[in-house]
């Protein structure tokens, strides 16, 4: 049967493996959680026991700073084991700190900005090519959106009429040094979108009714227009002192906020 | 050579439908044919080589065969971070095609001019680099490559410079394959478009002359058993001295045989001055008559005795 992906288990687990390993980025993490919930529970088509199914839905992490909410998902699938949390960072450990191919669930190497969108298109392209009827998801960050290749897949994913996208944009705001508009002013986000002919649809991305309902509305229509969900999002969603508070890119986690960070979280759970 | 190369893309997708082109809005009247014969394999990418690359992979990891043409100043060098992290990191099957390598495009300049290509990919874990010397070559290149498992980076430079094997040439990955028989103690090894001036330098010295289709792998020790039988080597190439085929074969033989090497390719140096392929040619020393004036003192030292 299908994990629950219940956004606080997420969390936990996020929580649980940025501490083992004394690791960073745990906003970028938390702002995609309900996404990422939404999206192995019930929007991505996959085989639970082959991460590799030649027909599986792919979901790219182009944000591979948030891949601990991914890695979150993957070991509730059981494609990732205990032991990979509890010795995230470790040395010989196969977790890295950003998105990476290698892993079983994970399909493309990020980080380095502005790269998975590109290959979610290229995706998006064989599996249209094919006639499969497989989709691709690409998550993308609102700061990533500063990298001149997102421009470059957006005008050719339209251009390629590929319905079978979706970007998702976890627009949380933020970027590494600052918010968006202080770093570099995206404005109107659904307008770029339209503009360049995607059918987009804003949305409460911790909302996880409302994330369904709009991915359902996108998909609705077999257009030969690309998809884009805006989804507005808090960095840090979750845990009290890290909403909207940038230093959670970078920070990492003392034992007296750990615990604070699993009594907030196993609140949410009551 | 580009008729070489429009014959191999046209077979490699009439042959198997996996195999998509992908340019980066280049080579207008050289895919004719391919447009005409296998226009649902075609893909212009637009003027936006990083996503090119990106989608490449994309399409390569579900199980197609791309094959990426550019110029060899955009592919490899643009998109080197594309190379490394989107395709050669998963070993996916993607060809790439750096045309106008060198200084062909002696008019446009700097940005267009491309000896780095070679060293960038060097130190690129899984990717073969090619530089074929003629049509023949080529051809027998890109078949290999098509067949490859992994990633390959195939170099096309100037197609004008004439033939150096009389029919297809039987290519053996990552060696050296011989041109010309001599019997001079320094033996003479070149890739691409150079190997037709190693060639004559070859007949006029009576040294033994050899290309290399593969600058990554290379054989090491087919090199190191020419080295067991010459005194000195001069490697040629109009690509970087730094990095290239001459840095490969010295870094080759560094543990096991060190050779005294010349390495005739471009120095530290942009080009000054527009002018013709020749002219830029002999900005850079790379000329008949300029390498003639290198390698002959050189290999004097070694004259046979």
């Amino acid at each position: 049967m299908k994990p629950s992906f219940h956004p606080a288990d997420l969390r936990k687990t996020v929580v649980e493996m940025a501490f083992a390993g004394n690791a960073v980025h745990l906003g970028c993490a938390f702002s995609i959680i309900e996404l990422l919930s939404r999206l192995y529970g019930r929007h991505l088509r996959y085989d639970e026991t082959n991460p590799d199914d030649p027909m599986r839905d792919y979901l790219v992490l182009s944000k591979g700073h948030g891949v601990m909410a991914q890695y979150a998902c993957l070991y509730e699938l059981g494609w990732l084991d205990r032991k990979d949390i509890d010795n995230y960072f470790h040395d010989g450990s196969r977790l890295k700190g950003l998105s990476d191919a290698h892993v079983p669930g994970c399909e493309v190497t990020s980080g380095t900005l502005g790269h998975g969108l590109s290959v979610g298109v290229g995706l998006a392209m064989a599996a249209a090519r094919k006639k499969t009827g497989q989709k691709c998801y690409a998550i993308i960050g609102d700061g990533e959106i500063n990298e001149g290749p997102i421009w470059e897949a957006m005008l050719f994913a339209a251009h390629a009429k590929l319905d079978n996208l979706m970007i998702i944009v976890d627009a949380n705001g933020f970027q590494a040094m600052g918010t968006t508009d202080e770093v570099m002013q995206l404005g109107d986000l659904c307008a770029k979108f339209s503009a360049f002919d995607f059918d987009v649809l804003p949305v409460d991305g911790h909302h996880l009714d409302a994330i369904s309902a709009a991915i359902e509305a996108l998909e609705a229509k077999k257009n030969g227009r690309p998809k884009a969900l805006v989804a507005k999002t808090v960095k840090g969603k979750g845990v009290s002192y890290m909403e909207n508070v940038n230093a959670w890119h970078y920070s990492r986690l003392t034992p007296d906020l750990y615990v604070q960070a699993l009594r907030e979280i196993e609140g949410a759970m009551a | 050579m580009r008729t070489a190369f429009s014959n191999a893309l046209v077979e490699a997708a009439t042959q198997d439908e996996r195999v998509v082109l992908l340019t980066g809005d280049h080579g207008y009247a050289l895919f004719d044919e391919f447009r005409k014969r296998c226009p649902g394999q075609y893909i212009n990418a637009g003027i936006a080589e990083q996503n090119m690359v990106g989608v490449a992979a994309g399409l390569a990891k579900a199980g197609l065969r791309p094959i990426v043409y550019g110029l060899s100043a955009f592919i490899p060098v643009r998109v080197l971070e594309q190379i490394k992290i989107d395709v050669c990191y998963e070993k996916l099957p993607v060809v790439f095609t750096g045309d106008g390598a060198g200084l062909v495009y002696s008019t446009l300049g700097t940005s267009h001019q491309s000896f780095e290509d070679i060293a960038c990919l060097r130190s690129v874990p899984h990717i073969e680099i090619m530089s074929p010397c003629d049509a023949h070559e080529l051809t027998a290149c890109m078949r290999m490559a098509l067949r490859a498992e992994g990633p390959v980076y195939l170099r096309m430079g100037k197609a004008d410079v004439g033939q150096v094997h009389a029919s297809l040439p039987d290519l053996r990955r990552g060696q050296l394959v011989r041109v010309r028989e001599g019997h001079h103690p320094v033996a003479l090894i070149a890739t691409g478009s150079m190997v037709k001036a190693a060639c004559a330098l070859g007949d006029e010295l009576a040294a033994s002359v050899w290309s290399a289709p593969w600058i990554k792998p290379l054989d090491t020790r087919q090199v190191a058993e020419l080295a067991a039988g010459a005194s000195a080597f001069v490697t040629f190439e109009e690509h970087s001295a730094a990095g290239g085929l001459g840095g490969a074969v010295l870094e080759a033989l560094s543990e096991t045989r060190p050779l005294p090497m010349l390495r005739v390719g471009i120095g530290e140096r942009f080009s000054q001055t527009c002018g013709s392929y020749a002219h830029a040619m002999r900005e850079h020393g790379l000329d008949l008559a300029s390498v003639r004036e290198r390698v002959l003192p050189f290999a004097a030292r070694w004259k046979a005795s």
